[in-house]
């Protein structure tokens, strides 16, 4: 019970943590834009009047030690410091940003270490610029967001800008809309599990609930930290645009964009709506604000949306909320079990005896199967950082491509030729039934293609194939026909793989043939003769009959093989020519590591996936059927 | 109806020295039913397999009536088999199990129909003909695979232990059926069995088989009462003929006696001398007081039966058992005068063959 509520309590606290976080991440973004803001629309010094030095004059020892690269003693120099800021105009752009109207977040600009906007605030510690200055990834201090204000060129760190939470993004005010409640309910239900008023599955639910609840916070705090940086933003493109030095009328986008870079974007855009919104592009989630930069002028401001991607907080939390439930319900379970220890040494052992074979399943099977439903879902490409989610989009895709029909049709086509090689197996495995020394070495000779390396067998053919010195060919002039191109002509490509495949796996086949028939009782094929069936009427009626289970498996297993071929169709012909010898292995091939379409080959395969699923269980359907052994 | 010959028939199986069956002949009649006993790896089902023809002889003949059928295979031999496991098709119902020999003769369908259908009633196994093999019992197995031999009307019936599956009251019930249809049928049935009270029940005689060999051929009264060698006197009766090793002595009154153990027993065999087998059945063993019988034994185990009870002796290292009728009140580790009735003895020679 104690696991129970400490997990309740650290579900908040991550909540509580994870919420702070995108309250900062806000605040930073916002400082940061805002220090752009005042790079751009702060006039340099005008030229005619000598400049007051732009520097406090008081000592700063870590600008001393930096190496002033445009030393300003000498006064004959037509051309002013224009790198730093006219010092009264900083203070005058730094108090505007208060009066925005809409300007929530506290804000404080230092020249140096001076505050400009509250002139009595304390000055910034010397540490802290020195910090800024040596580059020193931005620092949350007191309660706000520091970030470097920079020169006009952007490179030296002249002072800083500090930005606080707006009023109501306080740590204790994101306490929570539902996490808290939900938070209280869990833990009622933790007291009344243990009075035992509630049955310990009441747990699971509550920590259940409390993990949502807490995603949902977090996932608010999200949105809104998108939010208030997109509204700040908005009041400071359409403030930047009436104060740039430049004719209002001309204001560009491109005069605009450092304001957003690295954050956003901006597109110019129709009058819209000035709230902050979502939307899609391109299957992108995208956060969005209009600005108006003057009359009939609109530009909107793009970014990623916080909220889209915090999955992995839901995963967090769920798993944090659910593990006192959990370690409840499990510590429950091992009361009950030591109370039967044989029981228990049982549980565990089969546990242990099934974790190797489980643990495989679950890191090679199950695994990918879930990372290529997930790759179905997105457009993936390795090379894009962003991989949105796109819904059954490739599934369309798949279904629309005119090269996945084919290439199904010659799938489809090329799995006839396992009932051929299945049968040519039967045969040889009935005619080399035997015990003697040349009986085992044929019968190892047909296994020699499964064997062998696939790239192997598909050169031997290749060569066998060759339209001017395969053996193929020279065979078939002796009876005066010929030559073909095999592999060179859509009417035979497809063909000259299924051969090939005929070949490689009667062997294989065959010897499962053989395992099946001396499986086969003989008492049933001598009460076969005693009932006077003829060699014919032994196998069509009793061997047959009773090889059955075998033949589905090796019919099974065939057909799923055959949807799989690609080595061979990889080596022989590349899927060519004109797509004659183009699977769905190898259009699956193609699709993920030629054109890099990830997404699009996971839909493709999950498709072929279920086509498999269907064929297989109609075959059992169909042939699986009364098999058992009297 | 035909008689079954066998005219020194051997099977010697590849890789393996000893014939399983050597030089065996034997005539078993029209009509007649022959139990073949032995024990197990005697090689009574290899010669019924040469017999079927499942197994071609090495060397010998069978004849099936006057026809010289060595070397046909089994189509062309018109006999039926049960096997042991009954080998009834898994994938086939009962009525196609036993129409199966039907058809692929080429009989018409309708008469297929016809002859099933009598063979299930005579079976009883009317209301099982749509069942597969799976679903049945033992029993109702066992008369399956009856009916499948039975349906065709061959000549000859063979039987490979076919009771040796079921539970023993099935087993008391279809050795009776068995006999109820050899005698509705008058067909020769040549049956297999290692137990030798199936054989002496059924058999109207008994053909005895070890180790490839033949050993005796009688009606289970000649077998039993006179078996031809020390094996099968051991091997027939339960339990068996107490056979034991002893040795001729002269005495001076002219008489002989055979010492056995502790024993001593009088004999009328005037010309033997040295080592003998003297065989007793269990019911001419005798109990007496001490030193009033032909010698003195110790009690080792008293088995109550109730009708009877059977007394295990030690008679100096010679074992030995007393089938007493009732509950007899004998203390183990006592020791006891032995009595035999000297009428019934048995002698065999050192290598176990019958002198008298």
């Amino acid at each position: 019970m104690a696991a129970a509520a400490a997990g309740v309590v650290a579900t908040l606290a991550v909540a509580l943590w994870a919420e702070g976080r995108f309250a900062r991440a806000a605040a930073f973004r916002t400082a940061v834009t805002t220090a752009a803001y005042l790079e751009l629309v702060i006039p340099p010094p005008r030229p005619p009047t000598p400049p007051p030095t732009p520097r406090r004059p008081r000592t700063r020892p870590s600008r001393t030690r930096r190496p002033a690269p445009a030393p300003l003693p000498p006064p004959s120099v037509a051309a002013p410091d224009t790198t730093d800021y006219d010092v009264v105009q900083l203070l005058v752009q730094a108090r505007a940003l208060t009066t925005l109207p809409g300007w929530t977040a506290p804000v404080e600009v230092y020249h140096g270490t001076a505050p400009l906007v509250d002139a009595t605030a304390p000055p910034l510690p010397a540490a802290e610029l020195a910090r800024l200055r040596r580059q020193e990834p931005p620092r949350w201090r007191n309660g706000a967001a520091l970030v470097p204000l920079k020169d006009r060129r952007g490179l030296r760190v002249v002072g800083a800008v500090e930005v606080g939470l707006p009023p109501g993004r306080g740590v204790w005010d994101l306490l929570l809309r539902w996490a808290l409640p939900a938070a209280l309910l869990t833990l009622a239900a933790v007291g009344a599990v243990a009075w035992q008023r509630a049955p310990p599955r009441a747990l699971v639910a509550a920590g259940l609930l409390l993990g949502l609840a807490a995603y949902a916070d977090v996932r608010g705090a999200a949105r809104r930290s998108t939010d208030d940086w997109l509204t700040g933003t908005r009041l400071l493109l359409r403030e930047a645009a009436t104060r740039l030095p430049t004719p209002r009328a001309r204001v560009t986008i491109a005069d605009l964009a450092s304001l957003v870079r690295g954050a956003g974007e901006l597109v110019p855009a129709d009058s819209g709506t000035v709230a902050p919104r979502r939307f899609r592009f391109a299957g992108v989630p995208r956060a969005a604000a209009t600005a108006r930069l003057g009359s009939g002028r609109w530009v909107e401001v793009r970014t990623v949306p916080a909220e889209a991607y915090t999955g992995g907080w839901l995963l967090a939390l769920l798993g944090l909320a659910l593990t006192g439930p959990l370690a409840a319900l499990g510590l429950g379970w091992a009361e009950r079990m030591t109370a039967r220890p044989r029981e228990l040494r049982e549980t565990a052992a089969a546990w242990a005896f099934v974790a190797p074979a489980g643990l495989h399943l679950a890191l090679f099977s199950l695994g990918p199967i879930l990372f290529a439903l997930y790759l179905s879902v997105h457009r993936w490409v390795p090379a894009e950082p962003v991989r949105p989610f796109v819904g059954l989009a490739n599934f369309g895709a798949v279904l629309r491509d005119p090269l996945v029909w084919v290439s199904l049709r010659n799938t489809v086509l090329y799995t006839l030729y396992v009932p051929v090689s299945m049968a040519v197996a039967l045969l040889v495995a009935l005619a080399l039934d035997g015990h003697g020394r040349a009986m085992r070495l044929a019968r190892t000779a047909f296994l020699l293609p499964y064997v062998s390396s696939v790239v192997a067998v598909g050169l031997l053919w290749q060569w066998l194939y060759h339209a001017d010195v395969g053996l193929v060919n020279r065979l078939l002039s002796f009876v005066g026909a010929g030559p073909f191109d095999w592999l060179g002509r859509p009417r035979t490509a497809l063909l000259a793989v299924m051969l090939l495949s005929i070949w490689v796996h009667v062997g294989y086949q065959m010897v499962v043939f053989r395992a099946g028939l001396q499986g086969i009782p003989r008492a049933y094929l001598d009460a076969a003769r005693v009932d006077g069936a003829n060699a014919w009427q032994r196998f069509w009626r009793v061997t047959f009959p009773l090889l059955r289970p075998v033949t589905v498996f090796v019919l099974v297993t065939g057909v799923i093989g055959a949807f799989q071929v690609f080595g061979y169709v990889y080596v022989l012909t590349s899927g060519g020519p004109l797509h004659a010898t183009d699977v769905v292995a190898y259009r699956v091939y193609q699709s993920a590591w030629q054109f890099s379409q990830f997404g699009y080959a996971s839909a493709l395969s999950l498709l072929v996936f279920l086509v498999l699923c269907a064929a297989t269980w109609a075959q059992f359907r169909l042939l699986a059927e009364r098999v058992e052994y009297a | 109806m035909a008689s079954v010959t066998l005219r020194g028939l051997t099977k010697v199986f590849d890789g393996t020295a000893q014939a399983a069956v050597h030089e065996l002949s034997l005539e078993v009649r029209d009509g007649e039913f022959l139990v073949l006993l032995g024990p197990s790896g005697c090689g009574k089902t290899t010669a019924l397999r040469c017999i079927a023809g499942l197994e071609e002889p090495t060397a010998g003949e069978v004849l099936i009536g006057d026809r010289v059928v060595t070397h046909l295979p089994p189509a062309e031999r018109d006999v039926a088999m049960v096997f042991q496991n009954y080998a009834l098709y898994p994938h086939l119902s009962v009525r196609e199990n036993i129409a199966f020999a039907l058809e692929v003769r080429g009989v018409p369908p309708g008469d297929v129909t016809r002859r099933v259908a009598e063979t299930a009633v005579r079976l009883g196994l009317g209301e099982l003909l749509d069942r597969r093999p799976a679903q049945l019992s033992g029993g109702q197995r066992q008369r399956v695979a009856l009916a499948r031999a039975i349906v065709r009307a061959p000549h000859v019936f063979l039987f490979d232990e076919p009771l040796s599956n079921l539970d023993p009251n099935l087993r008391i019930a279809l050795r009776a059926e068995l006999l109820a249809l050899h005698r509705a049928l008058r067909a020769t049935m040549i049956y297999v069995t290692h137990d030798q009270v199936e054989a002496m029940t059924m058999g109207q005689r008994i053909a005895i088989l070890h180790l490839g060999r033949l050993r005796q051929v009688g009606t289970p009264a000649d077998v039993y009462e006179r078996p031809a060698d020390a094996f099968a006197a051991r091997f027939v009766g339960s339990p068996g003929m107490n056979v034991l090793q002893g040795r001729v002595r002269g005495l001076a009154d002219g008489g002989r006696v055979v010492e056995v153990g502790t024993l001593s027993v009088p004999i009328e065999l005037s010309t033997y001398e040295g080592e003998l087998q003297l065989g007793i059945r269990p019911e001419h063993v005798g109990l007496s007081g001490v030193d009033q019988g032909v010698g003195n034994a110790d009690v080792l185990v008293v088995e109550p039966l109730g009708s009877e009870t059977l007394v295990h002796l030690n008679a100096g290292g010679q074992g030995l058992v007393a089938r007493l009728p009732g509950i007899v009140d004998v203390q183990v580790g006592t020791r006891v005068g032995v009595r035999l009735d000297r009428r019934r003895t048995h002698l065999f020679d050192a290598a176990g063959v019958r002198i008298a």
